[in-house]
């Protein structure tokens, strides 16, 4: 059949021409503009943001790969891993320039528009330095307030977006996701997910801009500039480094050692979430450890999607030795409990250069890339079974259509939905996980001093029943969150995929959270 | 195909998922950046010592020689299958590794024991109920504490409790509820649950037999101690088991034959029983097998936080010391269980629903 006579057919159908979106938009202008425009401004006012993330990411990704790539090629060819070695060198030294730039241009819900670092000029006086002059408490309360809106504003925006296209540029009147997307918009379990989705990566994202202070001032760097505080012994406004404040604002578990949750500190500092033994405060810790568990629980999932979808399609497809060679390394993979290959791993590696990529991050997420995917691929080799045994892919084939092809168009679309439920259920263990390793440190998880959600529960292990009760507790509420809202959305696009079947039970003991 | 010959294929196809679990460990050991001269003579070692020691690990030959790496996997995979498991580097030094993992045998398997137990016998009702209750409070109330219970990490629910029951804390009262005991650490009832007696004394044979009776006082107090770190292993199965078990309740209740019965007018506790009951415990099957491999995981947490010394603890000592004879046995003996569990509960299922084929299940 030639290229011709099918799109006659197919407009013979539809009676439709076959034009392309941009031939279709330019024809209709006036819904495109209205939508663009605005989201246009929501990307800009924030544009350094999502720039910076985009350049950190692209970074550990660069490093990561083109070091694989480096030991791999380096057993057989020393020229050429000099090579890939100089490449990552000059990639790396762009993207850092480039992320170095965005990070100077200003944002509009950034600190310096808003500031909540200030300080008192007399014991009750009026505070200098923060936003209008209001308390610390709620210039920071305003403008976490605005971020996390504008961040919901513009997820509604994007989606919006689908609707625009789907109103009046899509070529079909109706396609199966219409149903999938009404299904979840009535389900109100599957729209809490989203939100608490939403809510974490907003976190990942402004992180820096969220917190009362900043990773870098606050843990990293804490002696490198000094803040103004109001002396109460002197009653004079005195200088301190950050570093210093924090030694005396521990929270230590007893009366006089503690900064709890929504209080300030002798230096006028602000704790939502109070401070950590090391008088560091609680949330910007935990803003930073959102950004790196977000990053490291995307790449695994993502990774093990990939592998499952594959390896089912070639399960389902070839079935036989190939199903059987799949099935035996998935069992194979799962022999080992993932917690301690992952402690074994982590231990091994702790001192080596792939242990120190994205602060032991990139390495984490291929060991839970590498564990996840058997679980996924037991989940969707159902799905991607029945799919191959329909009469289209019989069609296809007898036509002669590549096997790749067959896959990609035929196949992947049915099975897609129920790999999003499944990852979405098995990225609560990932999240769980990365945080057990942190927990027990000992060089494992991420690396100090970055943050990461399980060190700070560690930290205030002993401090449990006592004024200290926040170090430990409020970390772990943040997961519990976490995690229920990813196994929401699960729920809720499985319900909205299949609504018959009230909750099929296979394979998703696979995507229990716990384990960790 | 019948059970013999399945028996038979599944544990053949067993082999090659032994081998890959372990060749990945000893990949991950003896190519990544460990020093085993290094960890186990310290840095003041002299060079005929270093020798010597290289010789004895297997390292180089006697002539000097390296000794390549498919001869060092070869021996490590004999000496594994032959259960010889060589001495400990840095745990405890020229320990046998056998005497070590025997020693911190039981206090596993009694948390492992009641942890499984627990979640069955609060997850499995705790799911049915709701099942039986649909869409009333009583069941948001159930399928609530599944829901939290299944996001709930481990580790930080052993964190809270354990800082809960010490001084201070709300369950401060546990300690001293009824007789007196700790909550962390591990305490010596632990090797006095049973006595052994000899009956057989005098016949030839049979002497060696001896019948473990249970201590019933260090049976309780060992329960007790055991029982917060246990409720935390068992949560996220629990929760799973609340989860799957409404829905498979639901599923059946619903089906054509739940509706004969009724209309031949078998009671309501019957059908219950031998209809709802019977079949939902079919998709419950994995998540209780899985429990398993939960189990071993998490005991490396929860033991560390409740200070039991078990496998689990073992197992993260002999890590970050690292002792590789202790990794590579301890990593053998999960290893088979995790593919006894798998075997089982193939088989369980061809005996619990004879739909499903014996080739369908490979």
């Amino acid at each position: 059949m030639s290229e011709t006579t099918s799109k006659s057919i197919r407009e013979d159908l539809t009676q439709r021409d076959e034009l392309s979106l941009y031939t279709r938009i330019a024809n209709n202008p006036r819904p495109f503009f209205k939508w663009a425009v605005p989201m246009l401004v929501l990307i800009a006012v924030e544009f350094p943001t999502y720039a910076g993330v985009a350049f950190g990411m692209l970074d550990a990704v660069v490093i990561g790969v083109t070091g694989l790539l480096d030991a791999a090629i380096g057993l057989v060819s020393s020229g050429l891993s000099q090579t890939i070695r100089d490449a990552q060198y000059a990639v790396v030294g762009v993207l850092r320039d480039a992320g170095g730039f965005v990070d100077g241009l200003p944002t509009l819900f950034s600190r310096e528009v808003i500031p909540n670092q200030g300080y008192q000029t007399g014991p009750n006086g009026p505070w200098e330095g923060t936003f209008l002059g209001l308390e610390p408490a709620y210039a920071w309360a305003l403008r976490a307030t605005l971020i996390f809106a504008y961040a919901l504003f513009t997820a509604y925006w994007v989606f919006r977006g689908w609707l625009v296209y789907r109103d009046h540029y899509r070529e079909a009147d109706w396609t199966p996701t219409d149903d999938i997307v009404d299904n979840l918009s009535n389900h109100q379990w599957g729209k809490f997910g989203i939100f608490v989705l939403i809510l974490f990566l907003t976190m990942a994202v402004f992180g820096s801009a969220l917190g009362p202070t900043t990773v870098e001032q606050n843990i990293q760097s804490p002696y490198s500039e000094r803040i103004n505080y109001f002396n109460e012994d002197t009653g004079e406004v005195d200088q301190v480094f950050p570093g210093d404040a924090n030694f005396n604002s521990k929270s230590k578990g007893s009366a006089e050692f503690n900064v709890g949750p929504m209080s300030y500190d002798d230096y006028g500092r602000f704790h939502p979430f109070g401070t950590l033994t090391n008088g560091r405060d609680l949330f910007t810790f935990m803003m930073g450890g959102a950004r790196i568990t977000m990053i490291v629980s995307a790449l695994a999932i993502g990774g093990a999607a990939l592998i499952a979808a594959v390896f089912s399609m070639f399960s389902a497809y070839y079935s036989g030795r190939v199903d059987l060679t799949i099935l035996t390394t998935a069992d194979g993979v799962v022999s080992i409990p993932r917690l301690l290959l992952l402690i074994l791993v982590s231990a091994v590696f702790a001192n080596h250069w792939i242990g120190n990529v994205l602060n032991g991050g990139f390495l984490l997420a291929i060991i839970f890339a590498f564990t996840t995917w058997p679980f996924l691929w037991r989940a969707v080799r159902g799905p991607a079974l029945q799919v191959a045994q329909e009469e289209w892919i019989l069609a296809a084939k007898s036509y002669g259509q590549q096997p790749r092809t067959i896959m990609r168009k035929h196949m992947f679309p049915y099975i897609v939905g129920y790999l999003l439920v499944y990852a979405s259920m098995s990225t609560g263990g990932i999240i769980i996980g990365l945080a057990a390793l942190s927990f027990l440190g000992n060089g494992l998880g991420i690396s100090p001093p970055t943050p990461a959600w399980g060190r700070a529960i560690s930290m205030g292990q002993d401090y449990v029943s006592g004024p200290s009760w926040h170090i430990s507790l409020l970390p772990g509420l943040m997961i519990v969150l976490l995690v229920t809202g990813l196994n929401a959305l699960g729920d809720g696009i499985r319900d909205a995929i299949d609504p018959e079947a009230g909750g099929s039970a296979e394979g998703e003991e696979a995507a229990a959270g716990g384990g960790g | 195909m019948n059970r013999g010959l399945y028996l038979i294929k599944r544990l053949l196809l067993a082999v090659p998922v032994m081998l890959f679990g372990l060749t990945l460990s000893f990949l991950i050991l003896y190519l990544g950046p460990i020093d085993p001269v290094g960890t186990i003579l310290g840095r003041q070692a002299t060079p005929e010592d270093i020798r010597q020691l290289r010789i004895q690990l297997n390292i180089i030959y006697p002539n000097g020689e390296p000794v390549p790496l498919w001869d060092q996997y070869l021996r490590v995979m004999w000496d594994l299958f032959t259960l010889e498991f060589g001495q400990s580097w840095t745990v405890q030094r020229q320990t046998p590794v056998i005497d070590l993992i025997v020693g911190r045998m039981p206090a596993t398997i009694w948390l492992g024991f009641w942890s499984v137990l627990i979640a069955l016998f609060v997850g499995i009702p705790l799911g049915l109920y709701a099942g039986l209750r649909a869409n009333t409070y009583r069941d948001y109330f159930a399928s609530g504490f599944g829901i939290i219970w299944r996001a709930m990490p481990n580790f930080w629910l052993a964190v809270i409790l354990a800082g809960l029951i010490t001084a201070g804390g709300a369950l401060d009262w546990y300690k001293d509820f009824i007789v007196t005991t700790t909550v962390t650490g591990t305490p010596d009832v632990l090797n006095n649950l049973f006595t052994l007696y000899h009956v057989f004394e005098g016949i030839p044979l049979l002497e060696a037999l001896a019948i473990p009776v249970p201590n019933l006082i260090p049976m309780a107090i060992a329960f007790k101690w055991i029982l917060p770190a246990a409720l935390v292993l068992g949560s996220s199965s629990m929760g799973n088991e609340v989860r799957i078990g409404r829905t498979a309740v639901l599923e059946s209740i619903n089906s054509k034959y739940v509706d004969t019965a009724k209309s031949k007018g078998v009671s309501g506790r019957k059908i219950i029983y031998k209809h709802v009951g019977r079949n939902a415990i079919i998709p419950l099957l994995p998540v209780i097998m899985g429990e398993f491999y939960l189990l071993i995981g998490g005991s490396v947490l929860v033991e560390q936080v409740f200070g039991i010394n078990g496998l689990g603890n073992l197992f993260f000592r002999s890590i970050l010391g690292p002792d590789i004879p202790l990794v590579m046995a301890l990593v053998f003996i999960f290893v088979i269980i995790q593919v006894t569990v798998n075997i089982v509960q193939d088989l369980l299922y061809t005996y619990i629903d004879p739909r499903i084929s014996l080739e369908d299940t490979q």
